[in-house]
């Protein structure tokens, strides 16, 4: 186990083990699901290796990292090309952080281990009625007894909800009352995804991708013991799980990004790019906005680390990754040139694959979900820099 | 060890946010009073060897106020002269300096030849306050020299800016006596010293662009809290806060750039810390630019304070390379680092 190691130690510790051990061909594989088994495969071998978690506390194995190792993590996976975790995202952050900050005791040693195991997460919060304006969520939640214990009965529908195609459980948000304000009827559920009652229907991405699905949920039972907080306390809990999303999850996609800015350099250069001053220059620009939204990562990252958050910041460390992003796989799609415009394979788990326009489209994910960026900036506004709301009681 | 922080909060006790633009020469006094002059200086040269960062944090407070002591063009050039080879009358000057002697080194490139008989001409832009000095560290494409202003064939002469927070000289040389100047470096170590200059430069000209942008970016906040349009102040138009939340995450993500930057100063490249460099003053045009918009009329006004932090936004994007030329020079050297 490498708790203690100097970041250079874990450097070469870990490039050795990713000689040996890192998935080959899974930029090749074109069938959905077999891209989720590989994940899972990926996961569990990560797992065993201690390199999966790197954020979580020290209690748990391989996690505990220092600020500096997780950066080497990060670093090494993207220089060595391994996949992104896509499919344990939802499960090692947003649940992770739901589980940790706001779950009971019971519900902690039974769930938090299982995503050890490769259990998986999805996040059951939005509804086709409910995107930024979050809170005007529908799906009705009523309480019935049973005789094993109390249960809530769930009936209607979310959308947009990453992998839930291959998720065993869901962090979903629920109505229990449309009394008073829309935030205090809300409670927050760990639902099985196979009890009876639940379809899972895939839904094609812009890309060609099924990365996200919608569920609809018909008369679900689940055990009142499966709440987090109390009875109309889940928009609380809901914050947590949000914040673990806006931030975090960014030190690593931004050191990937920084890693694939190879990609351009090969593009400028097969192109016969390399003494055109006018994209050398644009490419120092995006050289150096990479490097600027990496070292605010790293920043947030320290501060969090340090006890020092104040609200906005994460949505300033998405809004920075999010337009870096679109810029780096803008810039690709213009010097790629036609070459771009005709379809080809994509690759599942990579924000930056290569594949210019299936990248431009998937950096849309980062500006739209988890607060989109206008829905940031009003956060910004409003919170950080004290600008005041608009009037309330406008009817439609 | 003095904590960056500590630096910052006594520069912005001594220059307090809005008592902007503060007399030069008082300015000058306590800014050597306060012994910033110092704070790069190597310990065993008198100085308190506190690096280029700690120049740094001062120069970023300093420039929330417009400080119109040439804090920047001082402390290049005694990192000039603190790392040049031995040469006759090093530590008096040194000593002058760190007594509040004012020896700036030129912000612009300047051009210097030598005759046979040794004698100098040429002519060295962008010396800033240099009616304050009586010496002037000249770097140009031959080395770098000290030449009292005083010698026979020196002129002066002031170029006015459009920021008139500072004051720029060219320095026109017309055969002064090789006795009169005091060659510093020349060839390789020349080289070395000029990496050295341009790695502080980098920083503090971003260090001064970044407070002004913070500075601005305030300003207008409050500016569009206070003033009211159509029964409501405008810092509730959705159109405008977004533009605001913008200018603060463009102005968040330069300033964790210039910090660690600066954290890393002594082992970056001089062609990162350019990079960054052109990314802060790049982001202080980004926001001087909305600031006088969103301030309507009153922000083209000589009155309203707006307009001098535009100035000087657009004076810096010109000192110690150009944008264009910073971001292609940062271009090739990725593209060969990916190579
Ligand atoms: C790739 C992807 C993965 C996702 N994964 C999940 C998931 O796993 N689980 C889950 O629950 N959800 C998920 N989402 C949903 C995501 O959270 C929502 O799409 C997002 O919150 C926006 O909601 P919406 O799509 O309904 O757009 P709308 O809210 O209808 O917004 C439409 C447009 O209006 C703008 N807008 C809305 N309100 C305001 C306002 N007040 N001021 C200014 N502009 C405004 C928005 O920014 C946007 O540009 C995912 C979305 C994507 C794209």
């Amino acid at each position: 186990m490498t708790d203690q190691a100097s970041p250079d130690t874990l450097r070469s510790e870990l490039r050795s083990w990713l000689a040996a051990n890192k998935p080959q061909g899974w930029r090749d594989i074109t069938d959905h699901k077999a891209f989720a088994d590989s994940q899972k495969q990926w996961f569990l071998k990560l797992v065993e290796a201690g390199y999966a978690i790197p954020h979580w506390p020290k209690e748990w194995p391989g996690g505990g990292r220092s600020l500096a190792e997780q950066k080497v993590i990060y670093e090494e996976m993207a220089a060595a090309d391994t996949p992104r975790l896509l499919l344990s995202f939802i499960s090692t952050y947003h649940a992770y952080a739901t589980l940790h900050e706001c779950a009971n005791d019971e519900q902690k040693t039974r769930y938090l281990p299982g995503i050890l195991k490769g259990e998986t997460w999805c996040q059951g919060f939005s509804e086709p009625g409910a995107g930024s304006d979050l809170a005007a969520i529908k799906c009705k939640a009523e309480r019935d007894s049973r005789p094993d214990g109390d249960v809530y009965v769930v009936n209607g529908q979310k959308i947009w909800s990453t992998m839930a195609q291959y998720a065993d459980m869901c962090l979903l948000l629920v109505r229990t009352s449309s009394e008073g304000a829309k935030q205090a009827g809300i409670t927050y559920l760990l639902m099985d995804m196979k009890s009876p009652g639940v379809t899972v229907r895939p839904i094609e991405q812009i890309q060609g991708d099924e990365e996200f699905a919608e569920i609809f949920l018909d008369n679900v039972e689940v055990p009142v013991s499966q709440r987090v907080g109390e009875e109309g306390a889940g928009w609380a809990v809901a914050q947590a799980t949000l914040a673990s999303e806006r931030g975090l999850t960014l030190l690593e996609l931004s050191n990937r990004m920084r890693g694939a800015l190879s990609r351009v350099a090969e593009l400028i250069r097969e192109h016969g790019h390399a003494e055109d001053r006018g994209i050398l220059r644009d490419f120092g620009a995006l050289v150096t906005q990479v490097d600027a939204a990496s070292a605010l990562a790293d920043r947030f990252l320290e501060n969090r680390i340090a006890g020092i958050e104040r609200v906005g910041d994460a949505s300033i460390v998405k809004n920075a990754y999010s337009r870096a992003l679109r810029a780096y796989s803008l810039l690709g799609v213009r010097l790629g040139g036609m070459a771009e415009q005709y379809r080809a394979p994509i690759t599942f788990g990579d924000l930056n694959t290569g594949n210019w326009m299936a990248d431009f489209m998937n950096s849309y994910a980062w500006t739209i979900a988890g607060g989109s960026e206008e829905v940031q900036r009003n956060i910004i506004a409003e919170r950080m820099l004290g600008m005041p709301r608009e009037p309330k009681g406008w009817v439609l | 060890m003095i904590e960056l922080s500590e630096l910052r909060d006594s520069a912005a006790k001594a220059f307090p946010a809005g008592s902007i633009l503060p007399n030069r020469e008082e300015s000058w006094q306590l800014a050597s009073e306060m012994g910033w002059l110092l704070v790069d200086l190597p310990e065993d040269l008198g100085g308190l060897g506190l690096g280029r960062a700690a120049g740094a944090a001062i120069i970023q407070e300093l420039g929330k106020v417009l400080c119109t002591a040439p804090l920047v063009p001082a402390l290049l050039a005694l990192r000039g002269i603190a790392g040049a080879p031995d040469f006759d009358g090093k530590a008096q000057l040194v000593e002058r300096i760190c007594g509040g002697e004012y020896v700036p080194l030129n912000m612009l490139p300047g051009s210097v030849r030598a005759a046979p008989d040794g004698s100098l001409s040429g002519l060295v832009p962008g010396l800033f306050e240099a009616d304050m000095a009586s010496t002037v560290l000249v770097g140009s494409d031959d080395g770098y020299r000290l030449i009292p202003l005083d010698a026979e064939g020196v002129t002066l002469v002031e170029r006015p800016l459009w920021d008139e927070s500072r004051r720029i000289f060219d320095l026109v040389l017309a055969g002064v006596p090789a006795s009169a100047a005091t060659l510093v470096a020349d060839g390789e170590a020349a080289a070395a010293l000029h990496d050295e200059i341009a790695r502080s430069a980098m920083l503090y000209v971003a260090a001064d662009s970044l407070g002004g942008a913070a500075a601005t970016f305030d300003l207008t906040v409050e500016y569009l809290k206070m003033r009211k349009q159509f029964d409501r102040p405008l810092a509730m138009f959705q159109a405008l806060k977004h533009r605001c939340a913008d200018l603060k995450i463009a102005l968040t993500v330069a300033e964790a750039l210039f910090e660690t930057r600066a954290a890393a100063a002594d082992t970056a490249s001089v062609v990162e810390l350019g990079a960054m460099k052109g990314h802060a003053t790049d982001t202080f045009r980004l926001i001087v630019e909305d600031a006088i918009q969103l301030h309507g009329g009153i922000g083209l006004t000589q009155e309203y304070p707006v307009h001098h932090y535009m100035k000087r936004a657009m004076l810096n994007l010109q000192l110690c390379g150009s944008l264009d030329r910073l971001q292609e020079v940062t271009g090739r050297a990725a593209l060969a680092a990916y190579a």
